[in-house]
Order: C-alpha cells, then structure tokens, then sequence
C-alpha cells in the first residue's frame, strides 16, 4: 500500500497533494493508521487524526483542512454525516476543502437525494491507494469546474450561474450531467420551471435519473397537477426505494391532494428509511400531530431530540411538538419542561414568543382554560412591547390562539398585518377569514381584509407613481417607509428593488444604494424563494457592479423590459 | 412493502458487525501488503514471502465474498438496492484496479497489462463495477500461469470489459454456470458460481435505450486462456 505513488495513477497536473493539510477521522485506531500510510505514499506531511466526531469538530475550528477522509459510522455520538453537516454550516471549511466520507458498504446516503449537505465523494472500505488518488484528483477537478458557479451561486444570481454551466458544458463531457443538474436547479431557483423542465426532459431521453424525474414531478406540482405529480414521484419510488427525496415530494403532493393521512404513512416509511434526520422526524411528528395521531408525533419528536443531541440541525420545533403532544397526553408539567428547555438552549424572541404559543395551545388543549387565558394575556403584553412580527404561519397560529382563549384587539391587529403584507394572496385572505368567522367576527373580519387590503394597495401605487414621474428619490424614500409598514410584502419588496436599481441606472453606481438592493432582495429570497422576479432583479443589480457591467444597449433593453413588465404587473 | 429483511435490531447488528469486519480486512490486507513492500528486496531467501502472498491472496478473496454477500443480501438489482451508475472516465478504473492489486500480482509474479481507449467516458455504477473487476483479476490469479490481461473498449454502443489469463482456461462446469447465469436457473453450488451470480446481478443492473449488461466465460481470447466479459450498455 505504501509503495512509491509513481506506480499508481498519474497525478492530474496542477494537484500536489503533498503539499495539502489532511484530516483522517475514524474510531478504529488500525484504519487510521492505514490511511496515513496511504497518505504518506501520497507524500502528505500534515496529517492530523480524530478518533470521534466530537474530538474531529475540535480540530475542524482550529484547522482548515484541505482533505478530510471521515468514516460514516463513529460508534456512540456524531456519525459522519453530522460531522460534516456540523463543519459547512459553521463554516470550518474552505469552498475548495474536499470532503471524503469512507463507509464499510455502498452507502445509501449516497442515493437518498435528501441531504442538503453531501460529501464530495464516498469511499468503500477498504480503500486502496489507486481509488483514494483517482477520486481526490476527480473531485478536486470537479471542484475547479463548478467553483465560479458555485460562488454565482452563494451571490443568488441564478440566472448567470445557469448561464456558466452551459458554458462549461461546452468542453466538460465528463461533469455534463453534473452542470445540466446543477442548471435545471439553478433555474427553477430562478423561477423559471419551464425551462428547467427542458433540462430535465434533455437528460431523461439519455438515461431514466431519479432526480431528473422527481424534479419534474416538482414542476407538476408548483403547476398545481398534484394527481401527475404523485404518479411521477410513486413511479421514481418503485424504481428506487432508497430515494427519499421522491418520499417527501410524495407526500407534499399527497397533502396537497387533500389525502393528509396517506402524506403522513408516506413520511413514516421515510423515517424509516433514514432515521437519523432531524428535519424528516420533525416533519413526520408535525403531521402525525395535525392528524391527531399522538402516539406517532411522541415518538417521532422523541426521536427527533435524540437525533439532536448530535446534530447541529438540532430543531426547537421537536420541542414545541412534543409539548404539544404532551398537552392531549394532560401532561402539562412535561410539556412546560420541554418549552422552559427549549427557551434555555435556543435564545431569541421569536423561541419566546413560540413557546408562549406552544404553552397557551396545551392549557388549551388539556381544558385548563383558565391558564390558556393567561397565556393569551402575557402574549397580549409580549405583543404591545415589540413591533416587530414573526413569519405568517406564527402569525396565523397566535391570532387562532388569541381567539380561542378569549382575547380579541391583539389577533385582529396580527390578522391585519398578515392581509398587509400579502395583499393579493387571495387564498391567505381565505384562511384568515375562516379564523374570523371562527371567532364569529365573520362581516367585521371580510370588512378588516378589505381596508388592509386597500391600505397596501395604495402604499404600493404611490412608490410607483413617484417612480413613474422620475422622482426617484422620492420614490426611495417613501419605499422605505413602505417597507418599514409592511416588511414581508412581496410586491413592495420588489417594487423596492426595481425603484433603487433605476436610481443608480440612471444617477449611477452608490454602494449603499447597492447595498440596500442587496438586502431587500436577500430578504425577498428569506420569506418566498423561487421568485422569477428575483432572479431578474439580482441579475440586474450584479450588472450594476463596477467592473461587471454590460453594454450600454443590453442595459437600455433590460430597462426598457423592466419597465413594461412593471406596467403590466401593476394594471 | 417490506423496508429491510429480517427484523430492524437484527439489521443494526448486522450493519455494526459489517463494520467491524471492514475494518478488520483493512487492516489485514494492509498490513499484510506493507510487509510484502519492505520485504520485496530479499523475497528471494525469504521463505515466509510466498506465505504472506498467499495469505494476501486469502485475505482478498474474504473481502471479495464480503462484498458480494452484502450486496446480495441487500438485494443488488432490485429496487431496494443503492444503485447509482455515473459518468467515468474508463481508463481511471484501470488505474484503480491496477494500483490496487498491484502488489498481489507483483507477490505472484503475475504480470497484468491493461489496454484501453484514453478519452472513453461510460455511465455505470464504479462501486460495483469495480468489486466485479476485482473479483475476476483475483480468480484470474487461481487460473493463470503468470500473465493477465484487461482489456477494454466500446463494442457497437456498448462497453466490453475483458479480464483474460494465460492459464489451461476454465472448466466446463464454470463455462456451463457461465452460460446459463442470469437465466434465472439456480446454480449456486459453490463460491464460484455465487461470484458469477453477483456479477450477473450487476450487469443485469445496468439498462440503457432497452438494452441491458450481461456477463459471459470464454476460453482463448488473446492470451489463450480463460476469459471473463462483462458488457455494459
């Protein structure tokens, strides 16, 4: 194993491999001393070992490594995969770090599709010389291919990204799957799923891809065809049971379809499957609990603080449903443990608020109305003292709470602010309607949505007014104040962004313009990703950059483009 | 729809055992070739070198029956298995598979050419590929008089994968289970034909435009012995 590296595969030019920092992290002392054998071979110099996914995230902050060969299996506490996940999402890595996870068999997390954070490659033991150096110098290739489009990427310019990947298509035969997968992703990031259905259909005539096939079945569904959407994500199943990607879609399109019980069946073979996830337990507890099917939520949040523990996609929703769960058990001491430990190991005010909810709903649902009532009041006070309101779905949840324990001024002014800042979603202004004619408030509840309605309308109209008559920097300013009246309207969000990118395209380049752009936008993306209009303007705003911008016709095109579309938008 | 054989703690244990066992081979595969490396200089007057060969020999052959048992087990071919064919470059499997068995070859002194087109791109499964590969270069080692060959190359849309010896060629019964595998007839008799059955299960896994892999044993090819093919689409 360790005889000179010239006999073995030659060394992709350009890589030195002996001049990089190594990571080998495995429980068992004899393969790591294999490996660094083998590295040595390789002429590796700086070599450190971990013997647990604990002691490797310690070296990880200190460290970057270049390399890291991790085994998925680390006996009791973090596994492989939690590693790794733990080392991207607190940024122990470098974008060029290769990531290496070695298992004893061929993996199934190497198929599922579902993790967000994959390895860059997967090693079965044991792991020969020739294999170690072939895929390193692969996936270090792969990693010069896709390092532009992936930084395009983290910038949330979409559309350029997909446009790279063409242009490395053209003399990369070996990644063109890659590139063609990563465009179909980038595009219907970019909100542009018909063309992302080309790419798909494209790589589905050369060979039957479960993802491919899944990823249509996505735009069968954001189309609102549940029904062919199900057959899709059934038929990738059958195909491939270890696919779980196509699992979660099922299920998604299951609930859509109204079948809410077959979604939650669909999740557990999931979990099932792959056991260790925090998100799919959180998932699965959230729909058994929705169903009213207690015993399942228990143990699948249970499990979800178990997997936790581990986890840096450790999840204070586990928390929350499990007091929920606790609440039809009539625990409520367990439960008021379970949110008074959520508050403790996850700060902020938004956990505070949620716990609240989440202890108002169980005195609820265990019949103590009494202490419900005072739940509502302390959430009343937490209300009045800070301006600032959580996403919609905890809206929504508060005001349905804030009615049922009696409470009446604080759930119509969250019932208002949500129909503010979605005023034209039409199916939203129907849920809220339902939780006034809940709280029998039907015509005073239809008479608030219209006034809130016309209240948003009318901001809106005045930024596009002023915009319009080319006073830009009135239309700004009062867009900032918009903005600080209704933070998650969309239209005002992006009518934002348009009226600051017309400012600098016509007064020229300001950093803090650009700036701004940037966060309303990055914002946008935050509250409702996929937006088509998002990856217009993020493509425009990129162009603004010095150094990058465009010729001056294709500017005056995409104005005058930008311009009609905001016309036939507002008509 | 059943998610694993067999009970799930029986799964686990399993799993925890296959770990273990893993880890064990590497060790003893890799110790065992570190000693053949130093060693090589005085393997002349060293009694115990064909010893530590043969035991390399043993030792990859256990690992080779491991991995095919696996995957069997998992039932390889069928929708519950994690089959995940990608683009490669074909040349960089012979390069694995050479500097992985170079040191058993260089212990038997068995000499191993390799031929194959320089810029050939395949979409396969390399994981199984390779284990199939691997397994007939180690049973190509039982048979042969001191020289192997691989040979590989694009046949009329598909890819041909050759593992041929200049040993007295394969028995009848090989070449008989060799004819008959994939039919759907139970031959497994012995350790051979479970290779065999692997091997064809990994083919047969392979489906590309309405055709599919397949394996076959032959006698001659150019090195006059015995002969090995598996064919990709």
């Amino acid at each position: 194993m360790n005889a000179p590296a010239t006999a073995t595969a030659p060394a992709t030019p350009g890589v030195d491999w002996a001049d990089k920092k190594y990571l080998i992290v495995d429980d068992f002392v004899g393969v790591r001393q294999l490996l660094r054998e083998s590295l040595r071979s390789l002429g590796a110099r700086h070599i450190d070992q971990a013997s647990s996914g604990g002691e490797a995230i310690g070296l990880l902050q200190r460290i970057v490594y270049d390399v890291v060969l991790c085994d998925f299996n680390l006996g009791e506490g973090k596994n492989g995969q939690h590693v790794l996940e733990e080392a991207r999402i607190r940024h122990l890595l470098a974008p060029s770090s290769v990531w290496l996870m070695v298992s004893a068999e061929k993996s199934v997390e190497a198929v599922m599709g579902a993790a967000e954070h994959q390895p860059d490659a997967y090693l079965i033991k044991p792991i020969t010389e020739g294999v170690l150096l072939t895929r390193l110098n692969r996936v270090w290739q792969k990693k010069q291919i896709f390092s532009e489009i992936d930084q395009t990427y983290l910038e949330k310019d979409f559309l350029r990204a997909a446009k790279l990947c063409d242009a490395q298509i053209a003399h990369n035969k070996l990644h063109e799957t890659d590139l063609l997968r990563m465009k179909a992703n980038l595009l219907m990031k970019a909100g542009e799923p018909e063309q992302a259905r080309e790419v798909y259909e494209k790589l589905l005539q050369d060979r039957e891809y479960n993802w491919a096939r899944t990823g249509i079945g996505k735009i069968r569904m954001a189309n609102g065809d549940h029904e062919a959407a199900r057959q899709m994500f059934s038929g990738v199943i059958a195909e491939n049971r270890f696919y779980i990607d196509a699992y979660d879609q099922l299920a998604t399109s299951l609930h859509n379809l109204g079948r809410v019980g077959d979604a939650c069946d669909v999740l557990e073979r999931a979990a099932k499957l792959s056991p260790n996830s925090v998100p799919r337990q959180r998932n699965l507890g959230n729909a058994a609990l929705r169903l009213g099917n207690i015993p399942l939520a228990e143990k699948a949040f249970r499990k979800c603080l178990a997997i936790g523990e581990y986890s840096i996609m450790k999840s204070v929703d586990a928390y929350f449903g499990l007091a929920r769960v606790c609440g039809h058990k009539n625990d409520p001491k367990e439960a008021l443990q379970l949110l008074a430990v959520a508050q403790r190991d996850f700060a902020g005010k938004l956990v505070d608020l949620r716990a609240k909810i989440t202890e108002g709903l169980v005195y609820h649902e265990s019949g103590d109305y009494r202490r419900a009532r005072r739940s509502g009041d302390e959430l009343e006070e937490m209300l009045k003292s800070d301006a600032e309101r959580p996403d919609t779905g905890t809206c929504l949840e508060m005001a349905t709470l804030l009615f049922a324990v009696g409470v009446k001024d604080a759930p119509v002014e969250l019932l208002c602010y949500v129909v503010r800042n979605n005023h034209d979603n039409q199916l939203l202004h129907e849920d809220v309607q339902r939780i006034f004619d809940k709280a029998r408030m039907s015509d005073e509840g239809a008479a608030l949505i219209k006034s809130a309605r016309k209240e948003a309308t009318e901001m809106m109209n005045k930024g596009v007014l002023l915009w319009k008559t080319n006073k830009l920097d009135d239309a700004v300013a009062w867009m900032r104040e918009a903005r600080q009246a209704l933070p998650d309207n969309l239209r005002i969000l992006f009518n934002s962004a348009q009226i600051l990118i017309s400012h600098m395209q016509a007064k020229g380049y300001d950093e803090l313009l650009m700036m701004e752009a940037n966060g309303v936008l990055m914002h946008v993306d935050r509250v409702a990703p996929g937006q088509q209009r998002f990856a217009q303007l993020i493509e425009q705003l990129q162009m603004l950059v010095p150094g990058r911008a465009a010729s001056p016709e294709e500017m005056e095109a995409e104005l005058d483009a930008a311009l009609n579309e905001q016309v036939s938008g507002d008509s | 729809m059943e998610d694993q054989p067999g009970s799930p703690e029986l799964f686990m244990f399993l799993a925890s055992t296959v770990h273990d066992m893993k880890n064990s081979i590497s060790v003893l595969s890799g110790t065992l070739e570190n000693l053949l490396v130093q060693s090589q200089g005085t393997a002349q007057e060293n009694p115990a070198y064909p010893q530590m060969a043969h035991m390399l020999y043993q030792t990859k052959r256990l690992n080779d029956n491991l991995i095919q048992l696996l995957a069997l087990y998992k039932e390889v071919g069928k929708p519950s298995y994690p089959f995940e064919p990608i683009a490669v470059q074909v040349r960089e499997v012979v390069e694995q598979l050479a500097s992985g068995q170079r040191v058993l070859l260089q212990s038997r002194h068995i000499e191993l050419e390799t031929s194959c087109p320089h810029d050939l791109i395949w979409t396969f499964d390399e994981d199984l590929v390779l284990g199939v590969l691997v397994h007939a270069i180690n049973n190509a080692v039982r048979y042969t008089k001191d020289k192997i060959r691989l040979d590989i190359g694009e046949n009329d849309g598909v890819l041909e994968l050759r593992v041929e010896d200049n040993g007295i060629g394969f028995p009848p019964s090989m070449l008989e289970a060799g004819a008959v595998v994939g039919q759907g007839i139970n031959f497994l008799t012995n350790s051979s034909g479970l290779g065999l059955y692997f091997a064809s299960e990994v083919a047969r896994s392979h489906k590309h435009r309405g055709r599919q892999g397949s394996i076959s044993l032959e006698n001659g090819g150019t090195l006059g012995g015995g002969c090995f093919i598996l064919r990709l689409p």
